[in-house]
């Protein structure tokens, strides 16, 4: 065991602090959610022309070829220098991943450059309104119509759908499959096109984040099928195990650092002191580091054995826990100034409620746990 | 003993229910909370019905009922999400009629009462809610003293909760008013178990809302709440808001009844009510996954006022450690009779 880095790792945070250092994403625009998009866009833009934006994707496709710990490294950097998520997450972390794992060759050269350079970005059609936990349950069709498909249906919370040029959809075409996994097929989705309607939904938090998705003869060519006519079960799967991998780094640092604000706040109020308040920062602290310390273990684990170990299945249903949790002592600490609509904090205390939900709730990662991972019979 | 209402106040139960169920739909709540305004017609019936002086003594123009008539209003209240006046209004004159000289009262209870002004309390540095607008505002000092002040010093703030009207005092306004001279701290103190009996309402709605929804929401071809990680989270509802519930009335109880168990029963009625709000309408909002983190599901105005009013006079911390101090200071007392 050693728990440092190694000269190439500490070259390379080097390296990209020094970028950082020279580089800044500008004030964040609050109350607009365009500008705030456009304002993650550019910072993505920057990122991409520094060679910084697939840090994790290999070389051949435009990104750094870093290794986990180093793209680990370069979501704390990113974190710790202030910076927000690049706008395309989506395409970064989910999209471009399983491009590369199920694509064809002509589908890798079309798709991934536009999602280094922020150019093209992604959304996530899976959910459906019937199909949410269940997500094998999609009713969405899509029926072969020369050397096209031909796509009706409904997705649901598709976020970041209303600036998405592509989405990652998930279909029903053989609806006599004997069991409703088979039968899925994987597309990537033109947004641009007169099937496709996007409508905002709004959130608790006053937002639009995500959308309804209604699909009426929307087309798609044949070559944008992912990973096979009937295997898009398979491909869904590569798409959320990078969802519960990818993203825990940056989230383990914003969590960080929404704790040391935190911490700041209850001392500039002389409540360190106060033993329930010193216990439950603490108490926080503890989670957050190890969040963190479960996460390094995920990435040695997949370094060396080539798959994640159970740790992985952990760290999401950590992370949310653990900011609901934050975001709630904040009201404790802070009182109904918390709760005041410009405080910082409100956001954040109406947002995390969508942490254990979004992504697989809590409750399905628990299950998951005690199937897989613990082997425990399955619910019937 | 006989932990139950009395008939007469069972009536009142059941018709404040009925009458904000069919006056104040969630629809109306929705309406009144996106436009920012109180819901007029409805604050115009129940003063009408003499809600707002229903603990205040005849003299004064009240119905001279109890705190327990008040926590039964105000739980319904909380039940329905009504969006008016009533909360700070009550507030305002159970700490006037506590606190206040024969003049104060004489001044403000009949106004207050009939509905004619409305009225406000909370900390002199801190978020008062229904304090634009009101007539007259209580403004808490740390000391435990209080002050009438003049509303003109507050200003509106808005906070995550648009089902309630925020204000606080402008930083002039520090010091300024008139003085409640009386038993000030009898007076907050029922303001207390009157928040808490709005929790417990607020508590009760969630859950039923979320029995609904697992019941019918379907996922891998069964009901929802056929699944324990749910059926569990739903015992655990009725646990929090059944707590929150015997604490609050044996509060009210004994504000009327036991007025040396008053201080105790309002911190303990204050401590769990604060706590069953939070995390059963956090688990309201799980329960019904996506829908849940919507704006068009009605489940997120009481999450939102729950989180104001477990910090309204006080918040499970504070009431939790004087609760310490107060069953600490009952031993040593003891200790040395
Ligand atoms: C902020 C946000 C952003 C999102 N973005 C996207 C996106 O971009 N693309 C996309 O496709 N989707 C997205 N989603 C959808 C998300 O993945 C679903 O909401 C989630 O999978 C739950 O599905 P559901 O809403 O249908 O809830 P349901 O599945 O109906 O769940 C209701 C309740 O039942 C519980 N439950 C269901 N099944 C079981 C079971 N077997 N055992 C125990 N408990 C169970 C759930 O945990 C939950 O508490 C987003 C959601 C949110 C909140």
């Amino acid at each position: 065991m050693d728990l440092t880095f190694n000269d190439a790792e500490t070259a390379f945070r080097d390296e990209l602090r020094a970028w950082f250092d020279s580089h800044e994403p500008g004030p964040e625009p609050r109350h607009d959610e365009d500008a705030h998009w456009r304002w993650r866009r550019d910072w993505q833009r920057q990122l991409g022309a520094g060679g910084w934006a697939g840090v994790h994707w290999p070389q051949e496709y435009g990104g750094r070829g870093a290794t986990l710990t180093q793209s680990a490294i370069f979501f704390e950097e990113l974190g710790r220098a202030g910076a927000p998520l690049p706008a395309d997450v989506l395409g970064l972390l989910l999209a471009g991943p399983t491009l590369m794992v199920w694509g064809t060759d002509a589908q890798k050269e079309r798709l991934l450059p536009t999602i280094l350079s922020a150019e093209e970005t992604w959304c996530q059609g899976f959910s459906e309104p019937d199909a949410g936990s269940d997500l094998a349950a999609v009713k969405t069709r899509a029926v072969k119509d020369g050397d096209e498909w031909v796509v009706t249906g409904q997705k649901v919370w598709t976020s970041g759908a209303q600036y998405a040029k592509w989405c990652m959809l998930v279909a029903r075409t053989d609806p006599d499959a004997p069991k409703k996994h088979q039968g899925l097929t994987y597309f990537v989705l033109d947004m641009e096109q007169e099937g496709v309607q996007v409508r905002p939904l709004r959130q608790i938090t006053g937002e639009s984040e995500f959308n309804e998705l209604f699909l009426e003869g929307a087309r798609i060519s044949d070559d944008n099928v992912v990973g096979g006519v009937g295997n898009g079960w398979k491909v869904a799967l590569t798409t959320l195990m990078n969802e519960r991998a990818g993203l825990a780094f940056f989230l383990q640092v914003r969590l960080r650092q929404q704790l040391d604000k935190l911490i700041d706040e209850a001392a500039a109020r002389g409540l360190l002191d106060d033993p329930v308040v010193a216990e439950k920062l603490g108490d926080l602290h503890v989670r957050v580091e190890v969040l963190r310390l479960t996460a390094y273990r995920g990435l040695t684990a997949i370094e060396k054995y080539g798959q994640p170990g159970p740790e992985g299945s952990l760290t999401k249903w950590m992370w949310s826990d653990t900011n609901q949790q934050l975001v709630q002592l904040a009201a404790d600490i802070l009182g109904a100034d918390a709760l005041v609509a410009d405080s910082p904090w409100a956001y954040e205390l109406l947002r995390a409620r969508g942490n254990s939900i979004e992504g697989g709730t809590t409750e399905i990662l628990k299950n998951i746990v005690a199937e897989r991972v613990l082997g425990l019979p399955r619910m019937r | 003993m006989n932990f139950d209402f009395t008939a007469d106040q069972q009536d009142i139960k059941r018709t404040a229910h009925d009458l904000l169920a069919s006056r104040s739909s969630l629809d109306r709540v929705r309406e009144a909370a996106e436009s920012g305004t109180p819901d007029a017609a409805l604050w115009n019936e129940l003063r009408d019905l003499g809600w707002p002086g229903i603990a205040v003594a005849e003299e004064h123009g009240g119905q001279g009922l109890g705190t327990l008539e008040l926590a039964i209003l105000l739980e319904e209240l909380g039940y329905a999400c009504a969006v008016t006046p009533l909360l700070g209004t009550v507030l305002a004159a159970a700490a006037i009629e506590h606190g206040g000289s024969d003049d104060q009262r004489a001044r403000w209870l009949p106004g207050l009462a009939s509905g004619e002004i409305t009225g406000a309390l909370g900390p002199a540095d801190g978020l008062i809610p229904d304090a634009p607008g009101a007539g007259v505002v209580v403004a808490l000092d740390a000391d435990g003293g209080a002050r009438l002040v003049d509303p003109a010093s507050v200003e509106a703030v808005k906070t995550i909760d648009p089902t309630r009207a925020y204000g606080r005092m402008r930083a002039d306004g520090t010091g300024a008013g008139e003085a409640l001279t009386g038993d000030v701290a009898a007076g907050v103190d029922r303001g207390a178990i009157a928040v808490s009996a709005e929790l417990v309402g607020i508590s009760q709605r969630a859950l039923e809302m979320t029995l609904e929804y697992v019941k019918e929401r379907k996922q891998f071809g069964t009901p929802v709440g056929a699944f324990q990680a749910v059926s569990h989270r739903c015992a655990q509802m009725l646990l929090y808001t059944e707590s929150a519930r015997s604490a609050t009335y044996f509060a009210a109880w004994a504000a009327d009844a036991d007025a040396d168990r008053l201080a105790e029963g309002a911190s303990l009625a204050k401590a769990a009510a604060s706590e069953a709000g939070r995390e059963v309408t956090a688990s309201a909002i799980q329960a019904h996954g996506g829908i849940g983190f919507t704006w068009e599901a009605d489940v997120h105005w009481f999450y939102k006022r729950a989180q104001l009013d477990a910090t309204l006079l006080g918040g499970t911390g504070t009431h939790r450690a004087r609760l310490t101090r107060l069953v600490a200071g009952r031993r040593a007392g003891a200790a040395t009779a």
